[in-house]
């Protein structure tokens, strides 16, 4: 489904081009979930908006495709609608813009991006309360401008509000439990995991075990100075858990 | 009028072509006292041009070359829903509605007493000079007895003429209120429409307008207001723009306690230019004045807000005032020139203001892109949420036309 082989991409302006994306390879198979760990600046974030197609994030070598499908040319946007969702580590602020008009919006424009008709507004009214309901969002604040004044729980919430509403084939979810309570993590991991199936993939950007004991990862990649290092199963999150990086790298090296 | 050309002329420095025939004009209409002094005023400066301080980016000199027809029909998009009551301005005459609103009066005159200060604004007094025709009425005034709640609509359309010159007065009586609508269409190579309103004591006005013109036109929207004792004016302007166009407005507090909102948007595409011009002055106790103006202009457009708050030391005390003009410039080449002052003598007063232009943020933009919204439409989107702000205090009968114009704009032209 997701497949990365040997990845490198830099960031920043062109004589200040860092490389921070090294070398990484990486495969998600469609219906699996895997976990990406790693330390404070390993590249992980940078790996989510090379893949989503950022401005200022550039790739030097090496390719990303979806289903088969070379992501690396085409605008974000179509990414999107090819079906790729990226939950943010730190969502942005749509000042004037509610979360339902957003939302549709962004429907919308994929449908069309896709050729599909427009989705009626009962449907998507019906659809927008059962899934506001299950992630505790209320219709107030459906209608308020997207994030803004939001806590950052909330603003998490709201990422998986759209990713449950826009239903991609592949999201990268960043750090989305950070921020949450314990209660919220929990709803949020059902969302998700309501989500799982044989056609959809998922790649879980995480620093905390806990999460991975809501959402089962088929694997767990450790990304460290822009490349996968180290791949095991759910029992290697457990280990960086009680050894830390150091521990398990130290061996890796 | 048995004046002669020359005599008229004389009163002018350096008329240009454009001149001699709006004085050519003047020459022809019935004369009368008030005529004259307008006349004279308009005489001191002649059209506005880049030398004068107050129109150093808006040069009607320089853009109204000679007076020629518009090569447009005026746009059709009037604010006015059928059925609402109209009067509409042609360069033909004025056509006056048989359904007024009830506590609402409409009187021709051949004569009006200008409020005095139509006359310190160039096109204030060239309208007040040249408005009328022969035979015909030189002013409408609107008198407002009760509060109303039907809307009244002022629709001015140049029928492709070369001017179409208007002017109107309107008297809010003591607790009288009026909801009055303008949609400023263009259609003629000059436009000029002054409105002078004059509130008495607990009068309220809201004032919603809509201008738009075509790249070979000249229009000027000029606003003089008197505020009474615990008065209130709201007035809601958005802006096409023209090849010049000018919405300018001078406001007095002149009794204690009233309160005006002077909010407006520009939206400026290749050779379209808008002018927001406004003087505020708060010439009684415990005033308040909140203006909130927002832009968004693309490349070879030009955006241009003056804003003035004058408070004078004797009598300016306990004013409340707020000013902010924030613009967006959506693409290279787009220009915003912006001049906010506060001129502020008395001591206890809270004045405040922000003046901002930038470009959109390119992490809302990758945002919203990710979740699928194109480009054109991300920045459509934002953009139109970014200027919503301005026109939230329209009235209700107009406030959704008014941002379906802006939505169809930014849909049509934000790349
Ligand atoms: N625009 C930029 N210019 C220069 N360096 C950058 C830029 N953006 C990111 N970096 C650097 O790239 C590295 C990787 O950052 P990234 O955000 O991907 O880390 P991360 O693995 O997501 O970390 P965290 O766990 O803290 O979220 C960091 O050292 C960061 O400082
Ligand atoms: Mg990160």
């Amino acid at each position: 489904m997701l497949k990365l082989e040997n990845l490198t991409a830099t960031v920043g302006e062109e004589d200040e081009a860092k490389t921070i994306i090294n070398g990484l390879s990486l495969e998600v198979p469609a219906g699996e979930v895997h976990a990406i760990m790693g330390p404070n600046g390993a590249g992980k974030s940078t790996l989510s908006y090379v893949l989503t197609g950022r401005d200022g994030y550039e790739v030097t070598g090496g390719s990303a495709s979806l289903e088969g499908i070379d992501l690396l040319d085409m605008d974000p946007e179509e990414r999107a609608a090819k079906g790729l969702f990226l939950s943010f580590q730190y969502p942005v602020e749509v000042p004037g813009v509610p979360v339902m008009t957003f939302v549709r919006t962004a429907m919308n424009a994929q449908r069309k991006l896709r050729g599909e008709p427009e989705i009626s507004a009962p449907d998507f009214i019906k659809k927008s309360r059962e899934l506001g309901a299950q992630l505790n969002l209320t219709s107030d604040m459906l209608k308020r401008p997207l994030n803004v004044g939001f806590s950052g729980g909330e603003k998490k919430r709201l990422e998986i509000f759209q990713m449950m509403m826009l239903e991609p084939r592949f999201a990268i979810l960043d750090e989305t439990d950070s921020g949450l309570d314990i209660d919220a993590l929990r709803t949020v991991s059902d969302g998700v995991n309501a989500l799982r199936s044989p056609e959809r993939g998922m790649l879980v950007i995480t620093h905390y075990q806990r999460l991975l004991d809501h959402i089962k990862p088929d694997k767990v990649h450790v990304l460290a100075n822009g490349k996968i290092i180290k791949t095991g199963g759910p029992e290697l999150a457990l280990r960086l858990e009680e050894e830390g990086y150091d521990g398990v790298l130290g061996e890796a090296a | 009028m048995t004046v002669s050309m020359d005599a008229l002329k004389d009163k002018f420095r350096n008329p240009g072509s454009a001149e001699l025939e709006l004085i050519a004009r003047y020459a022809m209409l019935p004369g009368s006292s008030q005529r004259e002094r307008a006349f004279e005023a308009f005489a001191e400066t002649g059209l506005p041009h880049r030398r004068m301080e107050a129109w150093k980016w808006t040069d009607f000199k320089a853009a109204l070359k000679q007076v020629e027809a518009s090569k447009n029909a005026a746009d059709n998009a009037a604010l006015a829903a059928p059925g609402q009551s109209v009067i509409e301005f042609t360069p033909d005459g004025v056509v006056l509605p048989d359904n007024v609103p009830a506590g609402i009066k409409l009187h021709e005159r051949n004569e009006a007493q200008a409020l005095g200060a139509a006359e310190e604004v160039p096109l204030g007094a060239m309208t007040a000079a040249l408005s009328g025709r022969v035979g015909g009425l030189d002013t409408l005034i609107i008198e407002v007895n009760e509060p109303t709640e039907q809307p009244l609509h002022i629709v001015t359309r140049g029928d492709r003429g070369e001017t179409n010159f208007a002017r109107v007065a309107v008297i809010v009586r003591p607790g009288a209120s009026l909801d009055l609508i303008e949609s400023h269409l263009g259609g003629a190579g000059f436009s000029s429409f002054l409105i002078e309103l004059g509130m008495q004591e607990g009068g309220a006005v809201s004032r919603t307008i809509l201008q738009r013109g075509k790249t070979d036109e000249a229009q000027a929207i000029t606003a003089v207001v008197t505020l009474g004792e615990k008065s209130e004016y709201t007035q809601t302007a958005l802006a096409f723009g023209a090849k010049v166009a000018r919405l300018e407005t001078r406001l007095k507090h002149q009794e204690s306690g009233s309160h005006a909102t002077l909010n407006g948007a520009y939206l400026c595409a290749s050779g379209y230019h808008a002018d927001f011009t406004s003087h505020v002055r708060h010439g009684a106790p415990s005033s308040i004045t909140r203006q909130v103006t927002k832009g968004a202009v693309l490349d070879g457009g030009t955006g241009v807000f003056q804003g003035k708050f004058l408070v004078p030391r004797t009598v300016g005390q306990h004013t409340d005032a707020d000013m902010q003009h924030q613009a967006l410039l959506l693409e290279d080449g787009a220009e915003v020139f912006a001049k906010p002052e506060l001129e502020i003598y008395a001591d206890d007063v809270e004045c405040a203001h922000g003046n901002t232009s930038g470009a959109l943020d390119p992490n809302q933009l990758f945002y919203m892109r990710q979740r699928g919204i194109p480009e054109a439409e991300a920045r459509a989107l934002l953009t139109e949420a970014f200027v919503a702000e301005a026109l939230e205090e329209a009235s209700e009968t107009a406030q959704e036309a008014l941002l379906d114009a802006a939505r169809r704009f930014l849909t049509d032209s934000v790349r």
